[in-house]
């Protein structure tokens, strides 16, 4: 056995994963309110990556900042995780709300549309080039090492700042009565409404939330692998929701778990598989084949009751 | 189906007997002129958009064919095929484009350099049909089993295997055949035959928009008559309730595998359409993208409906390409606006003073900022004639205006997006103001780059406003919800 | 079932009207209105007037989109350097090809049909992508165009025979860069340990497999991967490459594709293994990752006036992946004058203009003379140039 291999996957694979976890959780969240697939979240990520940057060079670049790297780095979350929970919330308000009661298919195209809408403001905005973050310059290309256990910073702080995520999150959706809230509208929203709870609120909440994460992600996408562009939502988007269902569609746990397996997956396809790299999309697929044949409802999904 | 409605019948559950009532109708003209369209027999509703069809290469050119009619053709035959697997069984098939891909390479396998086959069109397209639906029934076999989004992902997942395939088949070796290079990897197959009947060659953009368009019409009124018939009200059933469907000892596992089967031909046989047309198979084109197209047309066009689907691909196939150049966007655009200001804002003096205002702000801003600060007005508008010196007078014209113009394309957004939620007064005050704002981004930024992202913004803001508008889609029915 | 009957009658004589309507359509001198349609077509004569189009086909949104940008800055930059020094005046008429969207070459196919159709359009600079030149021959053939192609290097494009005297590139093919980066490899840095990592696009495949093949021939041991050009994230690929690898041959399209490649095997502690990319990687960015950087690139003058004209105006940013666009541009651009020395010109006018094409050394940036052979390949170009990171951007090895 060759751990140093298997360490590396296991680090690349932890820090893509928390990745997908923090997109999945969007999928998630909004599936479980709206049984909804928001196909415009991998978008909403990759403004989120852009705000990111934004922030960054508002705030002197990564050559000289205005203050000092972790206070910049911090800075540049809040305005990326506000400024997509805002664009998400318009995005429920505009794409979305009118058609809640509209064929489950409707809100489909419009989430299309709202995906095809964003990906090209972005090049007409940002442009076709692609922007480079330059963290190494901020936060230091240093990589450290256990024994054969190689990490750098960003790596070590994207899997921290993702699981401090999702620790809130879970409390949130647990301990407070607007987590109460959610809870108890996607179990069933027109009994919710009947008691009391504002849905249109909650349901914005949720896409707030849902959009904050995704940007926080475009965020840390960007600070460890350096390079965004307009397009990268796509292939984002679809393996995080490739993560929402393995996990379980709606489940919250489930979309952690599912991320980190498919970041896992991919990086121990890539390493040891025949041909990894180039059939990993197809490696991390049959897994979801195998999850859902054994399991049709995803590692954590309640096994949907139909009513008859 | 000539059946009064006001005699009871029996045996009919009395909620689906007043079925029809429960349908949304239209009142005034509108109801009018769909009730006359609905009492028209198929065939005159297939003539309706045939006619024109077949006149339009004679009275256009060849490029505009091309560009307009074939991709038009191809589209509606995708979006028809599928509306049998998705629209009439309701089984969501996600790996639908690979079908068409393996039409198009079956094709190419049998009539290119690739092998030196060089087959005739009549023994090469039932082997296409053949195989392609045998691999529609290999795929619609787990179908017996998952249902809803599963099925979708596992279709999906064949969509994505097949990409991948065709892109690495060159350096597998196959059992019993050892190493050949079957699809031409990431190269494609180039130099595919066009068809060959009998030694009669379609091999112009003329004959083969004629071959499509005798193809879409085939397949519509078979169509009509599946509809009509046993396998399609099973299907339908299957559809609205598969639960219910069993139960009523309608053979559901035959009915499905039956629509994959069906879809599958469809879509194959396009692909070797497809693969003529561009003359080569290549695996980038049989993607998400395209199948991301095909659905938006079925779904736009009112889901399960038949003559939604060809306005649908007329629409989402049709107006990028319209918005290419910017002689035609502006019209356009413009009579977007002014149409969607004629629907909703009446009384007529409501609207007069409206527009009024509207010019007024513009002559107003335009004399500030000339006074003020001449640069916003140093630049020129796009194009000639009479409304581009209109233009010039009235609009700002900043001098170097991609800044200025990048944060009111955001300013714009934040603004429509705000604006739903004013009060009445404020709505009607602030509307010129708003127009402006979205005239002077048109002018300064989107007009710019219409070639390239404008195109896809207006297409992804249609697709959005159009759901918003209707959500049944154009031509579907709505339908009260069981909950 | 009475509406049923019915139905079978009016569709039957739908169908039959439809047939009957074809059947008018080509009876009618299709002909007649053939000309008036097809203004462009192959012999018929424009009148060139004052301003001149020429089609420019690249990818300006769609995932190649910062390619496209490079492409269509340089076309532009010939553009108004001719405006200012001529009499008469060029204007581009673009088409978006979106190379590498998801909807595949239907983009491009689309685009050359407007070409194709637009009456003063007498010839095109681009498409990018060699499977975008495979799908849209037909349709330019056809119409009579020639088009220059500024980045297209499948080597089969030219030798195969089917556009000869259509097609013609400002790049050598891959069957030129392929062995000159391979054998560099073998006889200057003598390593005996490489991986290859090709991008799943044409363009890659190509050249690893003619690289491959090479090192093979010559006892290096050779691994080869793949990863797919949407990828931004290498670092399990990085785990895999064995620590005592040479060099890793990266031959992909998009610069900043590199630099994130280099930069993550910086982070993996593998930054001390050399990095080889192509032409596609030839960009400040790829440079960048460190003096450990090899690359090849077509023949380019970077003495040039027109790159540090062109540098000046963007921001001292060289975009050399669009530098033979420029050239293509040139190549078309002065046919177009040829055959314009009369007043009027024919689209097949043009192609044979292009072919003759001889622009000397002295007025290409290419650093040497344009010409075509009978492929349609430069035929001055016998070798790609190699270049070395000197840290910030890549200069030229001597020898």
């Amino acid at each position: 056995m060759n751990w140093s291999l298997f360490f590396d996957l296991t680090v690349s694979g932890l820090t893509l994963g928390s990745l997908y976890a923090l997109i999945a959780l969007g999928y998630s969240l909004v599936y479980g309110i709206l049984k909804l697939l928001n196909f415009a979240h991998g978008d909403v990520y990759m403004i989120g990556a852009f705000l990111g940057w934004y922030a960054l060079h508002a705030l002197g670049g990564p050559m000289n900042p205005t203050f000092t790297g972790a206070v910049v780095l911090l800075l540049m979350f809040v305005v990326a995780m506000l400024g997509c929970g805002v664009l998400g919330v318009a995005i429920e308000r505009f794409a979305y709300r009118p058609l809640r009661n509209a064929p489950r298919i409707a809100p489909l195209i419009s989430a299309l549309g709202v995906s095809i809408f964003l990906q090209n403001s972005a090049l007409l905005i940002f442009g076709a080039s692609f922007r480079d973050y330059n963290t190494f310059d901020l936060i230091g290309v240093k990589t450290y090492n256990i024994g054969s256990l190689f990490f750098s910073v960003p790596q070590l702080l994207t899997v921290a700042a993702a699981i401090a995520l999702m620790v809130a999150l879970t409390l949130f959706v647990a301990r407070s009565r607007l987590g109460k809230a959610m809870r108890s509208t996607s179990f069933d929203r027109e009994a919710a409404s009947m008691m009391g709870i504002d849905v249109d609120r909650v349901i914005s909440v949720t896409f707030f939330i849902g959009s904050a994460l995704a940007g926080a992600a475009g965020v840390m996408f960007a600070l460890v692998f350096g390079q965004i562009y307009h397009f990268m939502g796509f292939i984002a988007g679809l393996k995080g929701f490739t993560a929402a269902v393995i996990g379980g569609i709606g489940s919250i746990p489930g979309a952690m778990i599912g991320g980190l397996i498919v970041g896992l997956a991919e990086s121990y396809a890539t390493g040891y598989l025949p041909q990894g790299s180039t059939f990993q999309n197809l490696y991390v697929f049959a897994l979801l084949i195998l999850v859902i044949l054994i399991r049709p409802s995803g590692l954590f999904g309640r096994a949907a009751i139909t009513k008859v | 189906m000539e059946e009064r409605p006001d005699t009871p019948r029996i045996g009919v559950d009395e909620w689906v007997a007043s079925v029809e009532g429960k349908r949304e109708r239209y009142t005034g003209w509108r109801g009018a002129v769909l009730e006359r369209w609905e009492r028209l027999p198929v065939a005159a509703r297939v003539l309706v958009f045939a006619l024109p069809a077949a006149v339009f290469p004679v009275l256009s050119s060849q490029g505009n064919v091309f560009r307009y009619g074939l991709f038009t053709l191809v589209y509606a035959l995708l979006a028809l095929g599928l509306n049998i697997v998705v629209g009439f069984a309701g089984l969501l098939d996600l790996g639908y484009i690979a079908f068409f891909g393996c039409g198009a390479y079956m094709y190419a396998i049998l009539a290119s350099p690739q092998f030196g086959y060089h087959w005739q069109a009549e023994a090469a397209i039932p082997v296409v049909i053949i195989v392609t639906a045998l691999i529609g029934l290999l795929v619609g076999l787990p179908s017996r089993r998952l249902f809803g989004d599963y099925l979708a992902i596992l279709t999906l997942f064949f969509g994505q295997a097949f990409v991948i395939f065709v892109n690495n088949a060159n350096r597998i070796s196959f059992p019993f055949v050892g190493h050949t290079d079957l699809t031409g990897g990431s190269n494609g197959i180039a130099n595919i035959d066009p068809f060959n009947f009998f030694g009669f060659k379609i091999d112009t953009t003329m004959k083969q928009y004629y071959l499509l368009l005798i193809s879409v019409a085939l397949v519509l009124v078979l169509l009509a008559f599946v509809n009509e018939s046993r396998t399609g009200r099973a299907w339908r059933a299957l559809r609205e309730d598969p639960l219910a469907a069993e139960v009523m000892s309608i053979p559901v596992n035959r009915l499905k595998l039956s629509a994959f089967v069906f879809g599958a031909a469809v879509a194959g046989f396009t692909g070797a359409i497809y693969g003529t047309i561009a003359t080569a198979a290549l695996p980038g084109d049989y993607d998400v993208g395209l199948l991301i197209t095909i659905y938006a047309i079925m779904i736009l066009g009112g889901f399960g409906s038949i003559m939604g689907i060809v306005v649908g691909a007329i629409i989402v196939s049709s107006v990028p390409e319209l918005l290419r150049s910017s002689a035609n966007a502006r019209p356009l655009f413009y009579g977007a606006i002014l149409l969607a200001i004629l629907v909703k804002i009446r009384p007529w003096p409501r609207l007069a003073a409206q527009l009024a205002g509207l010019t007024a702000f513009g002559f107003a801003v335009h004399a500030i900022a000339a006074a003020a600060y001449p640069r916003l007005v140093h630049g020129e508008s796009i194009g000639s004639g009479g409304f581009t010196r209109f233009l010039d007078h009235w609009m700002l014209f900043p001098k170097d205006a991609v800044k200025i113009a990048d944060v009111a394309y955001i300013l714009m957004i934040a603004a429509i997006v705000m604006y739903p939620q004013l009060g009445r007064l404020w709505r009607a005050v602030l509307l010129p103001p708003l127009l402006y704002l979205v005239m002077f981004v048109w002018e300064n930024l989107l007009l710019v780059h219409i070639g390239g992202a404008t195109r896809l913004i207006l297409l992804g803001a249609m697709l959005v406003a159009l759901m918003n508008i209707r959500p049944q889609g154009l031509f579907g029915t709505a339908t009260v919800e069981i909950v | 079932m009475r509406s049923r009957r019915a139905t079978v009658v009016a569709a039957l004589l739908a169908l039959g009207a439809a047939l009957a309507v074809v059947a008018g359509a080509y009876a009618t001198p299709n002909r007649a209105a053939a000309p008036a349609a097809q203004a462009g077509s192959d012999a018929a004569q424009v009148k060139c007037g004052k301003t001149r189009t020429i089609g420019l086909m690249a990818p300006v949104t769609g995932p190649a989109a910062s390619l496209g940008k490079q492409q269509v800055d340089w076309a532009q930059y010939y553009l108004s350097t001719y405006n200012k020094t001529h009499k008469t005046k060029i204007k581009f008429q673009t088409e978006d090809t979106q190379l590498g969207a998801p909807t595949g070459t239907a983009e491009a196919l689309k685009g050359a049909q407007a070409l194709a159709g637009g009456p003063n359009v007498l010839g095109v600079v681009g498409p990018a992508g060699s499977n975008e030149i495979v799908g849209i021959t037909k349709t330019l053939k056809d119409a009579g165009l020639a088009w220059v192609s500024g980045s297209s290097t499948r080597t089969s494009l030219t030798t195969d025979g089917t556009r000869t005297g259509y097609m013609f590139r400002s790049v050598p093919p891959d069957a030129i860069q392929g062995p000159t980066a391979a054998n560099y490899i073998i006889k200057k840095l003598k390593y005996k340990r490489a991986y290859i990592i090709d991008d799943q696009e044409t363009y890659s495949t190509g050249l690893a497999d003619v690289v491959e093949q090479t090192l093979k021939a010559a006892g290096v041991t050779v691994q080869r991967d793949g990863v797919s050009q949407q990828q931004s994230d290498f670092s399990s690929l990085i785990a895999k490459i064995p620590r005592d690898t040479q060099i890793v041959y990266i031959p992909w399209q998009l610069p900043p594709k590199g630099q994130a490649f280099g930069n993550q095997m910086k982070a993996a502690g593998k930054g001390s293994i050399k990095l080889m990319g192509a032409d596609g990687l030839f960009d400040s960015s790829f440079a960048s990752v460190g003096s450990h950087v090899y690359d090849t690139n077509f023949p380019l003058n970077p003495k040039s006036k027109v790159i540090a004209g062109f540098k000046k105006g963007h921001g001292g940013d060289g975009e050399y992946f669009g530098a033979p666009t420029y050239a293509a541009t040139q190549v078309v651009a002065t046919a177009i004058d040829k055959a314009c020395s009369n007043g009027t010109a024919s689209r097949a006018e043009v192609r044979a203009a292009i072919r003759a094409t001889k622009i000397p050394a002295a007025r290409s940036l290419l650093g040497l003379a344009i010409r075509f052979n009978r492929n349609g390949d430069l035929a001055t170009a016998h070798k790609f140039g190699l270049y070395k990171s000197n840290g910030n951007v890549f200069v030229p090895i001597p020898g």
